[in-house]
This record gives C-alpha cells, sequence and structure tokens, in this order.
C-alpha cells in the first residue's frame, strides 16, 4: 500500500470520528445510536491505523485483496444496521398509528362529553332568559 | 414557606404493588404531593387508579422509564414544585427517608437514597454491576456515589428543567454523571430498601448485561460527546 494511500485513509478515518462527534453533540443523538456510529468509526480508525489487520484477516479466510475484506466487514456491519432500522422503523410506524388512534378516540370521547355538558348549558341559558 | 415536593411514581403493569404504595403514602404522608406515571400499563393498573381517585397522568403507549419519569419531571416544573421525588411503584422505596432528603436538599441538586452510606455493599452480582458504575463514575466525576443505580433520587428546580428538557435523560446513573460534570451537587443520604414484595423485577440477566454496557459506555465515551447543559440559566427559579 503507497504512504499517500495510508495517509488518506487515516486522516479520513479519523475526520469520520470528528465529524461523528460533533454531530451526536449538536443533535442530541440518543446514546445507544450513538455508541454504535462511535464505535464504526474507531473500527474503521483502527483499521486505517493498522492494515495489519486486515491483510491477516483477509490471508485467514482466503480473501484475494485485504480491501476487498474491508469492503466485506464494512457491507455486513451496514446491513446489519440497516435491517435494524428497518426494524425499529415497523415498530415506530406502529406505535405512532396506535398514538393516532388513542388520540382520535379521546377527542370522540371528549367531544361525547362536551356535547352533553353543551345541551344542559343551553337549557340554562334559556331558563335564565 | 414551605417547599412544595412531588412524588413522581412511574408504574408499567404494577397492579399488584401500586395500591399499598399510594394508599401508604396517603394515610401516613399527606404533606406530600404525589403522580402516578401509567406507563401504558397492560394490567389493571389504570382501572385502579381512576377507582381509587388516584392523580395519575395515562400514558398513550408504553414509552419506557425514561420519558415516563421525564413526564413526571416536566409535570412538576410546569406546575411550580419546588422538588421532584423519583419513587419506584413497587415498594422497594421507603417514604420515611423523604424527610431527611428534603433537609439534604438545602445543600445540594440532586439527593440520592443511598443503600451504602456507612455500610458496606454487600457482595454479590448486582453489586459487581453497582461497584463499576461507582468506579465509572468516580473516573469520570471525580466525585464517589456509593449507590448510583438507586432509583430513589430527589431533584431540584435546576435539575429538574435539565431532565424534562433535554432528550435521552434517562433517570439513571449516566444522566447523574453528566449532571455532575455540568456542575450540579450530588449527595448521597443514607436509607434502607424493601424487597420487592410482589410483580416481576424489570432485570433480567441479560437486560443486566445491556443495562451494564450502556451505562459504562455513556459514562466513560458518550459524556464526552455531549454538550454540559446549563443549570445556572437564570428562569429556574
Amino acid at each position: 500500500m503507497s504512504l499517500v494511500l495510508r495517509i488518506a485513509l487515516i486522516a479520513v478515518s479519523f475526520l469520520v470520528i470528528v465529524f461523528v462527534i460533533k454531530k451526536i453533540r449538536r443533535t442530541q443523538l440518543y446514546i445507544d445510536d450513538a455508541i454504535y456510529w462511535i464505535v464504526f468509526s474507531v473500527i474503521l480508525f483502527v483499521l486505517s491505523l493498522f492494515p495489519q489487520i486486515a491483510i491477516y484477516a483477509s490471508e485467514l479466510f482466503g480473501i484475494e485483496s485485504p480491501a476487498n475484506f474491508v469492503f466485506l466487514l464494512i457491507i455486513f456491519v451496514v446491513l446489519i444496521k440497516l435491517f435494524n432500522l428497518s426494524i425499529e422503523l415497523s415498530v415506530q410506524k406502529h406505535r405512532l398509528n396506535r398514538l393516532v388512534q388513542k388520540l382520535a378516540l379521546m377527542k370522540v370521547e371528549g367531544e361525547d362529553t362536551l356535547n352533553q355538558e353543551s345541551k344542559c348549558e343551553s337549557t340554562d341559558f334559556q331558563l335564565k332568559k | 414557606m414551605e417547599k412544595r415536593l412531588l412524588i413522581v411514581i412511574p408504574a408499567y403493569n404494577e397492579a399488584e404493588n401500586i395500591e399499598r404504595v399510594v394508599d401508604h403514602l396517603i394515610a401516613n404522608y399527606p404533606q406530600y404531593d404525589y403522580v402516578i406515571i401509567n406507563d401504558g400499563s397492560r394490567d389493571r393498573t389504570e382501572t385502579i387508579c381512576r377507582e381509587k381517585g388516584y392523580r395519575y397522568i395515562n400514558m398513550p403507549i408504553n414509552v419506557g422509564l425514561t420519558d415516563g419519569v421525564q413526564t413526571g419531571m416536566m409535570y412538576a416544573y410546569e406546575n411550580q414544585y419546588d422538588y421532584a421525588l423519583q419513587f419506584d411503584g413497587d415498594g422497594q422505596h421507603d417514604p420515611l427517608y423523604i424527610g431527611d432528603m428534603l433537609r439534604a436538599m438545602d445543600a445540594c441538586d440532586i439527593c440520592v437514597a443511598s443503600r451504602f452510606v456507612g455500610q458496606k455493599k454487600p457482595k454479590g452480582m448486582r453489586m459487581l454491576g453497582s461497584n463499576i458504575i461507582q468506579f465509572t463514575l468516580k473516573l469520570t466525576t471525580g466525585k464517589t456515589i456509593k449507590d448510583p443505580t438507586s432509583g430513589m433520587r430527589m431533584f431540584n428546580r435546576v435539575t429538574m428543567r435539565a431532565m424534562a428538557e433535554n432528550a435521552d435523560y434517562g433517570p439513571e446513573p449516566d444522566t447523574l454523571a453528566h449532571l455532575i460534570r455540568s456542575g450540579a451537587v450530588v449527595k448521597e443520604v443514607p436509607v434502607q430498601m424493601h424487597e420487592r414484595v410482589a410483580g416481576e423485577s424489570y432485570l433480567s440477566f441479560s437486560r443486566s448485561i445491556r443495562y451494564m454496557t450502556h451505562m459504562c459506555f455513556s459514562i466513560l465515551f458518550i459524556q464526552w460527546c455531549r454538550k454540559k447543559v446549563d443549570l445556572k440559566r437564570g428562569d429556574a427559579k
């Protein structure tokens, strides 16, 4: 691997860490989600610092190029995250619908009692008149 | 002037306990206000609250302890309470110690009801967890909190607002660490706690492991990425 590429990789993965941390600070990302991204960016950084890890692992699994190992790893990790996000999204959809339904039901209940109250009020009004 | 305290009682499927806990409060400690946060329970918790005429907030869906307690903090803050106490609905906490905690609040922002002040921690898995969290707290804040996982904590106006306003402020040790780093003063008051009488404890083994990793990670690493809350902002009175 050329020196330029190594320096570029280290610089970029370090920037990713800084970027992630800055964004977490600003957006108040939930801790559970933040943990994933911090671990992810740190792994990326470690891999760029010690390419021997990738070289060793690719030899171990019989993968021709270490770069392919890195791709494989990242795709795998990202796929799992994607799957989890999909699950979470479904849960959120369900919860949002539930919430809207409950709100709608509450409104009906509220209007029912309101209608009764307003009827009483109108008779009061007539009496006073 | 007498300080006003609101006891926030989060309850999720606590039908077996809630009556005993709240009746005890009403009968023996009428000077404190309370509110139950019914967090979308599937059992009779809501029915009991309604029939007995308890003061309760009903969450339309289950939101979890974090947001449940947060709702209580919002309620306490908006209704001008001086102090808010996080109090379990399962009978583990004894209101006997509320008086001590209130007195301690004169000199601190958060008061933790601690099982291990002035006495040694018993050994065991749970205590191992407690010790690890205590160590990480010491490491990141320099303060020793002997019972960081205690779920009985009292907040004043300033920390109550921080709990109410910010996302992901769980009623957990990592929030404690974050508030200490933001300048909050924490004190511990020695208490005894009861064993849970009925119902199932929230912490199973796998949950405990998850909880521990989350806490350690959060206290050791995430704290540095979080913005400190501004506790001195003027409008908390």
